[in-house]
């Protein structure tokens, strides 16, 4: 199939090309393996096991990169935070040529470790399908350039790969974002893809065989649960690995903080930066619902519907921020949170408010320096 | 003349494995065995059929019962191996640690000091893993690091020395040289080890190790002087340096061995199980997974190939997996055992190491069986890894503590075991009754069920009632409660325990919390209001929380608790009241004529709980709660008629407000059988209030005597259904009541039947022990 390989080529350069022709506009975001290019190089130079076919690094230099460490006198910054067994799960998934399902809540970093897994293994993190409810069958085997198609009728030069096509003919890793909000029925398509690692092109009677190193990483939410569940077919080609909430309170508050710190300077708010404490006590109410046990391990809480991610904690400290800098008197109170915390909280206005209420008379009342905060919520609720 | 010394780990299944086949080569004419002497004489009952392992070798002081050790056997424990190896080869075996003659004097000397704080369960754990940290309480500290292994495991790469042992040791399919390596090692680290934390001699527990070390020399010196040619020592990996040749003097031997106390004591074998093998449950040498290292000792018996024997253990692992996800009706299927195989494999291979173990088998099997779930790993763990099941021992075993400890307490407490039923008043002001009471509850909380209550004293009475029968299989269930300790009251707070982490509902952590207070078990107290605090706060169902409201008052009201848990206890009963309050007005939402029932039910209960409490906030909030209920009209009649009557009673409604509503409900307009529910919670089971109480007479009265003739003649079968559940006697009171109208409120005349008085006279008078009065009777 040379086509489709001269094809991906040529978009890969007109990619590369496309910051200098525009002169000095910067990037708003780089992808991983541009962001970490040293990093990654490094790694490959001083790699010298095993490496799986096709694979630009070995297992072990994939487990470095994504948890940090230091090799020769290059410091490997960590991409994720948290289990290290979770991301040789991963790996060890992937080099056994087994497609991998990364599952778990909004906001814990999923989309963010199968970016980087692919940066890792494959040098290129942007063989990418997006799911959505409007996900096609097309968007995940290939489309008709109908111009070809009418003038030439059916051809390899009338064909447009997706991005899994090219991945199987590249020997890359594809990434598929949100699984689970693909129809169905579209799903089922990798089935074939992923037990006899083919892609059948029916129309030409032909089709393209995976090369080595060629493997698929889906990213779910399991909050869609339900919605379009993955059926057992496909479910059983993939091994998952759920990735859970921050273990440690610490972590989760200086994640909470960077965070807000640079949004903030985004969004150019004249308010002050927030207090350490109130990002912790909102921290620590969102990880005391979300586990159902206060931070003592003494007592138990009922857990309300949503999901209350570290990134919903964002965004309740930087709404907050924005309403006392343009309503408050520019540092961040009680009563700021407040209602972002009840809004963020209390999903469900039945169960909810029942589980919120209970926390707050049970919880937050005891504590004496939450005072400020169990009134503001009394206030509201 | 060889001595030859297998220093192992307790219970590693790859030990074992690599002592039979060395113990094969070596040929030994004894075997000396790290363990108590006084067990050697129990050792033959090791090769009885009846003898199933897991069990253990207890050693106890019968004059102390509280001074015990316990040896715990796997199968698959090096020592067992050791000990069934000499019984088959009929060659002489013998125990060579210092004898536990000793070491209970010792230790009941220092506690007498009160040196060491030894809880029971810590006491229990004798046999030592290489290192001995376990055997150092918590006060005292050996002189050694606590885990001196880690140094050898850190210096190869690994996080921990478990890790460590397990891959290059445990996994280890061939290897009778791997004896002479373990040597080498320990004498490396032991010499390491006491360079920079030299032994300290008037640290007692140091000192307790280097007098065991003398013991055991002194014990291989005695098997040389009788002659022996072969002999095998097996003892810890960590003591073997110290056992080699050339063995240092015999006098420094003896002079560290003298004049050491001595406590008579007792050896018999009784049934254990892996759950208390495994480390969790705090047995200091214990393994992590009991379940697991039968499997590598049952698979990989024959072995001559050793990567075969592996593979085949990983799959048949897996296979054994994935039935057990079967039986609990989660999808597994074959396809799946391949891929967690490859999983686990590839995993191992990641991390450098030859095979897979354990841990990447749980991550495989997590990752492809449970799609990511932690949850049937749990399990996996509790049916696969600790695999927990109780051994067996031949019936002729000599008796077990507990049942020596029962027997005298039967004696002080003159309680004769008797087949026939019968019936003991207790008074539990009396010393004794309340020995003999505490001790039937604590039998009955080990499922020893001697006696039944047949009164109970929750309402703070000194009476209790017994019915005692001894059935014969009560003497077995005796010996399986030895499991859970030496004395009656050891035993049973193990038990409360075990029983508090298992339970899932509220009701049942209260009703043990009232038992346990009843059998005294006050060490468990804390622990279980802990748990119950936990559960508690979890319980969504407020039905649930409504049941285990009333134990807990009786707790707070009736029972002998100490300051801090009665404070507890109140925290958890603050908690339930708010939550009842809050839960509660949705809980009572449709519900069907059944439900209602029942709630009516536990509302009475929570109501005359909250009573008894005599705490005014709580008081307050529950009655604002019974408000909230009385004045919703789309709630079944039965829980709103009960509300508003609870109201009355308390004051909170006014009498005319009740009437008025007594009224609103048997309008016309209500639903005949809305209403009619609406009645019966109001007058339920007061059919005397009714006749005494003048505020709800009048509240009847008043609504009836206003109602329009042909009204009252409309409603009247609807009130005939409450009515109609009082008793005769009770409804002919009310007619006369209605008969003689308002005056007799205030009034209380009567016309005496002089003759039907008399009558009844001389009975009062014999209940009253009474001389009968003299007036004549008429029969």
């Amino acid at each position: 199939m040379p086509a489709t390989k001269s094809k991906s080529a040529k978009s890969k350069s007109s990619k590369s090309t496309a910051p200098s022709s525009n002169g000095a506009a910067p990037i708003l975001r780089q992808h991983a393996e541009e962001q970490f290019a040293t990093e990654l190089a490094v790694l490959a130079d001083a790699d010298d096991r095993q490496r799986p076919p096709n694979w630009n690094l070995s297992p072990w230099a994939v487990a470095t990169y994504l948890m940090g460490g230091t090799v020769g006198d290059t410091e490997i910054s960590p991409k994720y935070v948290g289990q290290r067994r979770l991301m040789e799960v991963a790996i060890a998934t992937l080099a056994t040529d087994r497609a991998l399902l990364l599952y778990g809540i909004p906001g814990t970093g999923k989309s963010w470790v199968s970016e980087h897994l692919a940066a890792a293994i494959s040098g290129d993190s942007t063989r990418l399908i997006q799911g959505t409810a409007g996900t096609s069958e097309e968007a995940i085997r290939y489309g008709w350039n109908y111009a070809e198609l009418l003038a030439k009728g059916p051809s390899f030069q009338a064909i447009v790969p997706s991005p899994l096509m090219n991945a199987m003919s590249d020997g890359k890793i594809a990434r598929v974002e949100e699984l689970t909000r693909i129809p169905a029925d579209v799903q089922d398509t990798l089935i074939t893809v992923l037990s006899e690692k083919t892609l059948p092109i029916a129309e030409l009677g032909e089709e393209v065989q995976a090369v080595k190193g060629f493997n698929l990483i889906a990213t779910a939410n399991n909050r869609d649960k339900g919605v379009n569940e993955l059926s057992s077919a496909l479910k059983r080609r993939f091994n998952t690995v759920i990735l859970p909430v921050p273990r440690h309170a610490d972590d989760e508050v200086q994640i909470v903080e960077k965070r807000v710190e640079s949004l903030g300077r985004a969004l150019e708010l004249p308010a002050e930066a927030p207090a350490l404490t109130e990002i912790r006590r909102v921290v620590t109410i969102f990880r005391e619902l979300r586990s159902g046990v206060t931070e003592d391990g003494k007592t138990k809480v009922k857990s309300p519907s949503g999901t209350l991610s570290t990134a919903e904690a964002i965004s309740v400290v930087s709404s907050g921020m924005a309403l006392a800098a343009h309503f408050g008197d520019g540092s961040l109170s009680a009563a700021d949170l407040a209602a972002g915390i009840y809004g963020a909280i209390v999903k469900d206005p039945v169960q909810d408010a029942v589980v919120w209420k209970e926390y707050l008379e049970t919880v937050a009342k005891d504590r004496d320096d939450w005072r400020d905060l169990y009134r503001a919520c009394r206030e509201l609720g | 003349m060889t001595v030859t010394v297998f220093g192992i780990r307790h219970h590693g299944p790859g030990s074992a494995r690599s002592l039979a086949r060395s113990l094969q080569d070596f040929q030994p004419d004894i075997i000396l065995v790290e363990g108590p002497p006084e067990g050697d004489a129990a050792v033959p009952f090791v090769a009885q059929a009846g003898m199933k392992p897991p069990v253990a070798l207890l050693v106890y002081a019968p004059d102390q019962l509280q001074q015990a050790s316990f040896y715990p056997f796997a199968e698959f424990s090096p020592e067992w191996q050791a000990l069934r190896y000499a019984l088959e080869r009929e060659i002489p075996v013998r125990f060579m640690d210092l004898p536990q003659t000793n070491r209970l004097a010792l230790r009941a000397k220092q506690e007498e000091k009160g040196e060491v704080e030894v809880s029971q369960e810590k006491s229990e754990e004798k046999p030592e893993g290489e290192p001995d940290e376990e055997d150092s309480p918590e006060l005292l500290r050996r002189s050694l690091p606590a885990d001196p292994l880690s140094w050898m495991a850190e210096a190869a790469g690994y996080g921990d020395s478990e890790r460590w042992w397990e891959h290059l040791v445990e996994q280890r399919q061939d290897g009778t040289a791997l004896f002479d390596a373990i040597l080498e090692a320990m004498t490396a680290l032991r010499e390491e080890v006491e360079k920079k934390h030299p032994p300290n001699l008037e640290n007692p527990l140091d000192r307790l190790e280097a007098q065991r070390e003398a013991h055991m020399r002194q014990t291989i010196r005695q098997a040389q002087k009788e002659g022996f040619g072969a002999i095998a020592v097996v003892c810890g990996a960590w003591h073997a340096p110290a056992l080699v040749e050339p063995l240092p003097t015999r006098k420094s031997d003896q002079e560290l061995l003298k004049g050491l106390p001595k406590l008579k004591v007792q050896a018999t074998w009784i049934p254990w199980t892996y759950g208390r093998l495994a480390s969790s449950s705090g047995y200091g040498a214990g393994i992590t997974s009991p379940g697991w290292y039968e499997h590598l000792w049952q698979s990989t018996g024959s072995g001559d190939r050793p990567t075969e024997t592996a593979a085949r253990a990983a799959i048949q692992w897996m296979t054994q997996v994935a039935r057990l996800l079967r039986e609990e009706d989660l999808d597994a299927s074959s396809a799946s055992v391949i891929e967690a195989v490859r999983l686990a494999e590839a995993l191992a291979a990641l991390r450098e190491s030859a095979r897979p173990s354990l841990e990447e088998f749980n991550e495989a099997a997590q990752t492809i069986f449970c799609f990511g779930d932690p949850a049937p790993m749990e399990l996996i763990h509790q049916k696969l890894i600790v695999n927990d099941r109780l051994g067996q021992v031949p019936a002729d075993t000599p008796l077990v503590p507990l049942q020596q400890d029962l027997q005298r307490q039967q004696k002080r407490l003159r309680l004769k075991p008797q087949p026939m039923v019968k019936v003991l008043k207790l008074d539990l002001r009396k010393p004794l009754d309340l020995g003999r009471s505490q001790l039937l509850h604590r039998l009955n909380l080990l499922e020893i069920p001697w006696g039944e209550v047949r009164s109970a004293r929750s309402q703070g009475t000194f009476k209790e009632v017994w019915e005692l029968r001894w059935e014969p299989e009560l003497s077995l269930k005796v010996i399986e409660a030895g499991v859970w300790g030496n004395t009656v009251e050891s035993a049973a707070t193990a038990s409360v325990k075990s029983q508090a982490e298992k339970a899932l509902f509220l009701a049942d952590l209260t009703n043990l919390l009232d038992q346990v207070l009843l059998a005294a078990l006050n060490t468990v107290i804390s622990p279980l209001i802990e748990r119950l605090q936990e559960v508690a706060a979890i319980a969504s169902d407020v039905t649930h929380l409504m049941e285990a409201l009333p134990p807990l008052v009786n707790v707070l009201r009736y029972r002998d608790v100490r300051q801090t848990d009665s404070a507890a206890v109140a925290h958890v009963v603050d908690g339930l009241v708010t939550r009842i309050c809050i839960g509660l007005p949705g809980a009572c939402a449709s519900l069907d004529d059944d439900a209602a029932k029942q709630m009516v039910h536990r509302i009475n209960h929570t109501h005359s709980a909250l009573k008894l409490l005599q705490q005014d906030s709580h008081l307050q909030s529950w009655l604002t709660t019974l408000q909230q209920l009385g004045n919703r009209t789309n709630l079944h009649g039965l829980v709103t008629g009960r509300c508003c009557r609870m109201l009355l009673d308390e004051g909170t409604l006014d009498p005319t407000e009740a009437a008025r509503r007594l009224g609103l409900v048997l309008s016309l307009t209500t639903d005949p059988t809305q209403a009619a529910v609406w009645v019966e919670g109001f007058l339920q089971g007061s059919g005397l209030l009714l006749i005494h109480d003048d505020a709800i007479w009048q509240v009847l009265d008043d609504w009836v005597t206003q109602l329009p003739g042909e009204t009252f003649i409309a409603l009247l079968p609807l009130l005939r259904r409450t009515f109609a559940n009082f008793s005769d006697p009770e409804r002919r009171q009310m007619g006369e009541r209605v008969r003689l109208g308002r005056q007799k409120v205030t009034t209380e005349e009567r016309e005496y039947d002089r003759d039907s008085a008399d009558a009844a006279l001389p009975l009062i008078a014999q209940l009253l022990g009474l001389q009968p009065p003299s007036t004549t009777s008429q029969g």
